[in-house]
Order: structure tokens, then sequence, then C-alpha cells
């Protein structure tokens, strides 16, 4: 399915990051943003859900960056997509009468009768982030250069992506069909879009991961062509875990701070390098069942600190492309 | 956490016959109701564990393939092998949303072609797979179905993973809105209701709103729209109903919640929202299960080591490490790789004791029961493995962290 896991990620106009929740999703999403940032690219990046999660990954003290947005660093401008706002410009866009538009989305049956109507908000979701896609300044070239989209956590994903594609077919005509298809036919422009799996290395991640894949194949047409798989613990080369685990609890104390018996640091030593195989395991495992080159970004017991962290990871997200760095085949 | 804690645990699984495990995705909620239904079935108890969408590994373990649909009863031998008693039984099934869905529209439909202009309808196929809280409401539904049939004394249930908290309690409330809404009445009957006095105050507004759809989404879909509800118009007293039952059975005593969290920075302010849901719902919660924790091995504190003093820890261990028969060198790569790893399962161990403090200062002001469960790593993918998560959760005061002998 197009896509080319040599070519960097910076040089798409969009790429859709997805994956469950808590596996790291935004971090990549901002850590890619950053990446395009420092580049010198326009980046925008937009969230997609009922909370904010990518200001505290930039500020201290996060203020909330709504609909509008506003820029983190410079040349990075984070948003939040909600869909009765996105729904509302819509509407404005197309009747051109925004006070009639404020008073439908204001009353109480049309809110029911959204609150309970599928697919609508995926559709706007994705409507918005088309229309920021063609936005253009004066001189008619594009307002940004790249734009990253922090898909929803919740399913797959792939609802999230196949809203337009369910409307060109369940619709039979009229402006809603017609924008519909403008906004498949970006999702389906490999040259233009892609979708960015992100895993842990993981028995259930991976496995939705690989069928994340395959449904995307199958189904939506988007390009993909690597997945990124977060949370790997590196080990030191030297020793031997095993012999230093055995080693350790022949120690019935050790000369440390309250004398810990060398059963605990044996525990702490099997437990890691249990992580790191397995670690490794999974991370083969994905790339096996997607056949694609994965990705690998390293655990951090203390998460995301600071944006020092979070441009470690911007770097190692360009450095490593299309590489597999210590996969067991 | 505490023994009394403990207690809590065996009294929920003892007394009651629902128990819903709520939760975010990813904090290891079907495996800890799996867990707890094994403990009910060790304590002589006839239970069943519905699950959403488990790990391959586990649904073979518990014999619930990809077209569950209906409850399958566990070898007794392998129940026998983990202390279950003869009394005692273990069943599981998976969710099959679309199945109950469809299930439910037969029950409530007297007539065969009224079922089948519902199951037949495009937006009803398009749309039932994903019917806005659809899957919330199936576990709802399922739940309920399998309380009645009163094959089981307990039924523990894995919640779908839901961003938004108790998506599934409030599910059938927003579809009952729904279909008691002007709009869809007005859909239904257009001619009807515009005759309604009742109907006038809001009518200008309606229609501009039905106006403006036709405008944006073309007329075929209204269409569409108006024939599904008027198919489904003829359920809605029967859906309404059931609905009521299932939250009127989910707040009784019969019910118990347990809340399960995770370390993480995503799954702590998710759980505290629960947290503050429930409360609001008046949602019978009876404890908090902080699941893959990590644990420091031991009874001291975790290992805490200042940069300035590593190095004289660091000779200092290399040169009781030499007393195993290690050369000075190796000895000395060796004791700096156990102290970095040491010192990074601690800091591992501190974070995620501060990531769940908040959480349990508030669960057990509120007398709520708070457990953990240590990171178990690969291990939790058969009846022994749920065994042990169920032990961790029992066992009270015991902890247990990185070792796994």
């Amino acid at each position: 399915m197009g896509g080319d896991p040599t070519r960097s990620l910076l040089t798409r106009r969009l790429v859709v990051i997805s994956g469950k929740g808590g596996v790291g999703k935004t971090t990549v999403a901002a850590a890619l943003a950053l990446a395009g940032a420092r580049a010198g690219l326009r980046v925008i990046l937009a969230e997609v859900g009922p909370e904010e999660s990518v200001p505290r990954l930039f500020e201290p003290r996060p203020r909330p960056v709504g609909y509008t947005g506003r820029e983190l660093v410079p040349g990075l401008h984070a948003m939040r997509i909600d869909p009765y706002e996105a729904l509302a410009e819509y509407l404005a866009l197309q009747l051109g009468v925004r006070s009639l538009v404020d008073l439908v989305l204001g009353s109480r049956p049309f809110r029911q009768l959204m609150d309970a109507s599928p697919g609508w908000r995926q559709l706007i979701t994705l409507g918005k982030v088309w229309h920021l896609e063609q936005m253009r300044d004066e001189g008619g070239e594009p307002r940004c250069d790249l734009l990253v989209v922090d898909a929803p956590a919740t399913g797959h994903g792939v609802s999230f992506l196949d809203a337009p594609r369910v409307v060109v077919s369940a619709v039979r005509a009229g402006p809603l069909r017609r924008h519909a298809a403008q906004v498949e036919a970006l999702i389906q422009d490999a040259g233009r879009t892609l979708l960015l799996p992100v895993a842990l290395p993981e028995e259930l991640p991976a496995r939705e991961t690989s069928e994340l894949v395959a449904r995307v194949r199958s189904e939506v047409g988007i390009a993909v062509d690597r997945v990124v798989v977060n949370g790997l613990v590196s080990l030191p080369a030297e020793p031997k875990l095993d012999e230093l685990a055995s080693r350790l609890s022949q120690l019935d104390k050790t000369p440390l701070p309250g004398a810990p018996p060398g059963a605990v640091l044996a525990a702490c030593v099997r437990y890691l390098a249990e992580r790191a195989r397995l670690g490794a395991h999974y991370a083969g495992e994905i790339a096996r069942n997607t056949g694609l080159p994965v990705l690998c970004l390293p655990f951090l017991p203390a998460g995301i600190r600071d944006s020092g962290d979070l441009a470690g990871l911007a770097a190692r997200l360009l450095d490593d492309a299309g590489a597999a760095p210590g996969i067991p085949a | 956490m505490s023994a009394a804690g403990s207690d809590f645990v065996a009294r929920a699984l003892l007394t009651r016959r629902i128990v819903v495990c709520v939760g975010c995705g990813g904090v290891g909620k079907t495996t800890v109701a799996a867990a707890l239904a094994l403990e009910a079935a060790r304590r002589g108890r006839r239970a069943l564990v519905l699950t959403i969408d488990p790990a391959r590994r586990l649904a073979d373990a518990l014999g619930t393939g990809p077209l569950g649909g209906e409850p399958r009863a566990l070898p007794e031998a392998e129940l026998r092998a983990l202390g279950v008693p003869p009394d005692g039984s273990l069943s599981a099934v998976t969710l099959d949303m679309k199945r109950t869905f469809d299930g439910l529209v037969e029950r409530l439909n007297d007539s065969a072609e009224a079922r089948k202009r519902v199951l037949e309808n495009p937006i009803y196929q398009h749309l039932s797979d994903a019917l806005a809280g659809s899957l919330e409401y199936s576990a709802m539904e399922k739940v309920y179905e399998l309380y009645e049939r009163r094959e089981f004394d307990l039924v523990v249930v894995d919640t779908p993973p839901s961003q938004h908290a108790l998506d599934f309690l409030e599910a059938p409330t927003r579809l009952i809105e729904f279909l008691d809404s002007p709009i869809v009445h007005m859909l239904i009957h257009p001619a009807f209701s515009a005759g309604r006095l009742s109907f006038k105050l809001f009518q200008r507004g309606t229609r501009r709103v039905l106006q403006l759809i036709e405008r944006v989404s073309g007329l075929s879909f209204l269409e569409d729209l108006s024939e599904f509800l008027l198919a489904f118009e003829g359920m809605a007293e029967g859906f309404r109903d059931r609905a009521r039952k299932v939250r009127e059975l989910l707040v009784s005593r019969e019910s118990a919640f347990v809340l399960i969290a995770g370390p993480s920075p995503q799954s702590v302010p998710q759980a505290e929202e629960f947290l503050a849901r429930l409360e609001t719902h008046r949602v019978p919660l009876a404890g908090l299960v902080l699941n893959r924790m990590h644990l420091w091995p031991g009874t001291a504190a975790p290992l805490e080591l200042s940069e300035r003093e590593l190095p004289g820890h660091q000779g200092a261990l290399a040169r009781a490490l030499t007393g195993t028969g290690l050369e000075a060198d190796a000895a000395a790569v060796a004791a700096r790789a156990a102290l970095e790893m040491a010192t990074g399962y601690a800091a591992l161990v501190r974070r995620d004791g501060e990531a769940v403090r908040p959480l349990e200062v508030r669960a057990l002001s509120a007398g709520r029961f708070v457990v953990q469960v240590p990171e178990l790593g690969d291990d939790v993918h058969d009846l022994a493995g749920l065994a042990r998560v169920a032990e961790h959760m029992l066992q009270g005061e015991q902890r247990e962290g990185a070792g796994r002998g």
C-alpha cells in the first residue's frame, strides 16, 4: 500500500498518528511535530478527542490551546479539533449565515440528534483536517508544511479514517457526499498522506497493531510504511544478565545503604532483562506480521519531563527511519 | 494493600451477583475481571466472566474464541487443579456486539415482518456496528440476559475501553432520550406532530434543523433515517423498559463496581474522572485495583543512591562480587550493571507509587478498598497466571515485586 519507508516523515503533508490509549501516541505526535518545526517547517499539530494532552508536553504549567490553537514553540501551532466547533464552522461556510447556525446548534433537539448520531464526529474532524491542509496564504502557498493529527484512541482508529468512505457509499448525492469524497481523496493520496501507527511491545498492542495495518490496507487505502514501537528497554551489553542475577543472589547482604540482600538486586536485573527480551520479541512480531520496518523508541522510566526529552525522541524518529535495530528475525 | 481491603474483595465475590470492572483501556481490566471470576469459583461459586476484547492467549486460556456468544465452561480438571471445589465453576463468554444487538431487536419485535424491517434497513446495517454507545449498551444488555438466566451465581463484567467514563451506564439513557426526542417524532410523524400544540414551541427550530440537514446531506439520507426510526419505534417501549431494568440492577445491592487503574500518566487522571463520575451516578463502587504496579522486591524502601556516592557503592559491590569468583575487572562491570538496573527499577517503583497516591488517598478516604497487583510481565495468559493475580488481590499486606523466581 503506497508508501516508502526510506522517505523522511517530514516530506508528507499529513501524518495521522494512531494507536490505543496509553501507547504514547500523543508523545510521538508531539515529537514528530517538534522535529518538523526544528527543521524549519510550519507545523500544525491537531489533537482529536475530549481532552488536551499536548500542552503539558511543552509547558510546565499547561494552558489549553482550544480550537483556534496557538504556537507552543516557534513553528509549531497546536490545536484541538472539537467536532461541534468544526461543525459550526462547516455549516457557517456552507450557509453563510452564522446566526442561523448558532441557533440550530444551540437547539436541544438538534443536540440530541447529533449526540445519538454516529460517524459525523469523525467525518467533520477529518473535514477540518482537509480544510487545514487546503489553507493557502495570499500568495497561494500552503499555510502549513506539515499537519500532524493525533487520532482518537478509541477503537482501532480505522472507523475514524473510514468515515468519508462510508458516507460516500451511504449518501447518494448532495454536498455532503461531494465533500466526503474530497476528504477521502486526501486520505488515499500516498504522496501527501501517511498513517503512522504507534504500538507498545506487548501482546495485546502488538496484535492490535497488526490488525490495524491489515484493516487499513484492505479498507481505508491510506499509506502506511512503518510502525513506531515505543518503550523498548535497552540493556547494557555486558555482562550476561542471567549470570549476573545468579551471582547477586549469592550475596546474603550487599554493602549498599540499608544492606539489601543480593536477591533484591537480582530481582531487578531479571525483571528488566525479561522486559527487554519481551520488547524485542513483540517488536519483531509486529515487523513480521505487518511486513513493515519498525522504528523503535526507548523506554523512558521518568516519562517526558521537558522539551529536551521530547527533542531526543524527535531525533530518534527521524534518524531511525526505515531501520529496525536489534529486532531478531 | 490492607487485610481489610482483601476481605472486601472476598466479600464482594461471595455476596454479589454482578461485579463490573471499569477503567480505561490498557490497564489489564480483562485480566483482573477473569482473575476475580476465578477466585469466586475457588470460593465455590458458579462464576462467569464476560470479556470484551481479550488478548488472544488469555482468550485461548478461557476457551472463548472470537465467535463466542454463548458461555463456555472451563474444563473441570483444570479448575480442580487450581483449587476450585466441586460446587464451584468458571465459564467465560466474549461479547459479540452485533449479535447481542440483533438479538435485542428480535426479542423486542413480536412480528417477524417488523424484525425484518429493522434488520434489513440500510441505516441499521450501516450503523448498528457503530451506533453511538452500542458496544457499551450491548455489554449491559448481555449482562442482564445472563443475570436473568440464573445459571451463574456471579457474573464478572469486563467493560469496553471507553474514553468517556461510564459510557456504558449512560448509553441506554442517551438512546432513550434520542428515541423520545421531538426531532425523532418529527421524522416519524411529520404531519401528526405538526398538528399538535405542544410541538409548536420547538417546531420552528426543528424544521429549520431538518431543512439544514437536507441541504447539507441530500434528501435520501433523511428518508432512510426516517424509515429506520419508524421501524425502530415499535420497539421503543420494550427498549426503554429493558434499559431501566439494567440500570436498576447495576445500582442495586446485587452489583458492585471495581475500578481498575494503572500507574501510567494517562491512566491516573482518567481513573480520577471515573471515581468522580461513579459518585455522581451513585454507583456502588466497592474498591480500587491498582494493576501492573512496579513494586519493590523485599521489605525495605526502594534503593536510592546519590550520584556523588555512586562510585563508592559500585566499588563496594564489585568487591563483594569478587567473593562469588569474579575477576576484579568483570566484577566492576557487573557491579555497574547491577546498580544501573536496580536504581532504574527503584525509580519505576517510586514513580508508580507517587502516581497512584492521589487515587489511593481518595478511594481510602471514601471507605473503598485498595489493592495492588504487581506488573507480571508476560506471565498472565493462562489460568495459573490468573490465579497469581487473584492471590495478589487477596493477599492483603504481602507485597511482591520484580521477583519472579
